[in-house]
């Protein structure tokens, strides 16, 4: 290769090293404001490393914390979630599709004909009532 | 949450395993899936019973390997016509590029591993300079074994608040590419730095 070549391309990876250098420290102070957005919200914190929180973090989901549910989620999952009976929600809300519990929300919404939020608030409901009902047995 | 990543977390809670393999297989070849989201999302489902951690990584693991080496097995084959037509073998870069890896194969495969889409590149031009099949097969096994590994952890030890650490994960794989890209611009550089020296 030319020595003008060469120079060419020696001056393109510098600019391009530069860039990327420039780009990290964005890149890592965006990652550290994450990190102190996580801690901020409570959701990291010095505690939040004990075993007991870990645990915590991994219990099965109850009557508060319903809000979780997505559109994304199979009914299968939602009853592994909040474990719960998996015939409950499909005789409370009369589902009748055949691939239940194998089914998003929003396949659901779609085969109803229905607003997913629609879905997703009466699975809240459901799921609401029963967990605070079992809770009080 | 990624647009993306919501129709692949409904198939992976549908197909599982299936599911698993496809994203992380078609995403190691070439498409750029929100792979590491979706293994974070994996490693809660594991947490919550919905899923086996290990099979899960066994999966991820076996499905990125696989993606590799057909990304590198097509460039091989077919590489060198692919390169002539359309006149990459004059870009300096490309030249450039071709020589580290030719003469540094495995730290460059294995820090690549952990670049996002520049992986998927990374096994084209591994396949175009034909970097021998045993070079490519160790680094490429210990990275994939690595980076899925450590998102199926963190989903797993965050379990139900998975979600909330989605965008800490996607930062920190940007970081770790760009730092990984860095790395290798800046070996390029200092070896044309003392050849030009001499």
């Amino acid at each position: 290769m030319s020595g003008n070549g060469m120079n060419g391309t020696r001056r393109y990876l510098r600019y391009a090293i530069i860039i990327l250098a420039i780009l990290l420290i964005i890149l890592g102070i965006l990652l550290v404001r994450e990190y102190l957005t996580l801690r901020r919200e409570q959701i990291i914190n010095a505690r939040e490393l004990q075993l007991s929180a870990i645990l915590k973090s991994h219990g099965p989901l109850t009557a508060d914390d319903v809000a979780v549910i997505q559109p994304w989620m199979t009914f299968s999952y939602i009853n592994t979630l909040f474990k719960i009976s998996p015939d409950y929600l499909k005789t409370n809300l009369s589902i009748s599709d055949l691939s239940y519990p194998q089914l998003s929300l929003s396949e659901y919404a779609n085969y109803e004909n229905v607003d997913v939020i629609t879905v997703m608030n009466q699975v809240e409901d459901s799921l609401y009532n029963y967990l605070t009902a079992t809770s009080t047995q | 949450m990624d647009a993306l990543l919501t129709p692949i977390l409904s198939y992976v809670l549908l197909y599982k395993y299936i599911a698993i393999f496809f994203v992380v297989y078609t995403g190691a070849v070439i498409v750029p899936w929100p792979a590491n989201a979706m293994l974070l999302a994996v490693g809660a489902f594991a947490s919550q019973g919905f899923i086996s951690f290990w099979i899960s990584l066994a999966v991820a693991v076996i499905a990125n390997c696989l993606g590799d080496y057909t990304g590198y097995w097509v460039a091989r084959r077919f590489g060198a016509r692919f390169i002539h037509k359309f006149k990459i073998d004059k870009v300096r870069f490309f030249i450039r590029l071709k020589e580290e890896l030719v003469t540094d194969a495995g730290v460059t495969l294995f820090i690549t591993r952990f670049a996002g889409s520049l992986s998927s590149i990374t096994n084209f031009l591994a396949g175009f300079v034909e970097v021998p099949f045993m070079t490519f097969v160790w680094p490429d096994l210990l990275g994939n074994f690595i980076e899925p590994g450590v998102a199926l952890t963190l989903g797993y030890i965050v379990g139900n608040y998975w979600s909330d650490f989605s965008n800490f994960l996607s930062l920190l794989a940007a970081l770790v590419a760009a730092a990984a890209l860095l790395f290798i611009l800046t070996r390029i550089y200092r070896r044309m730095m003392r050849k030009y020296a001499m």
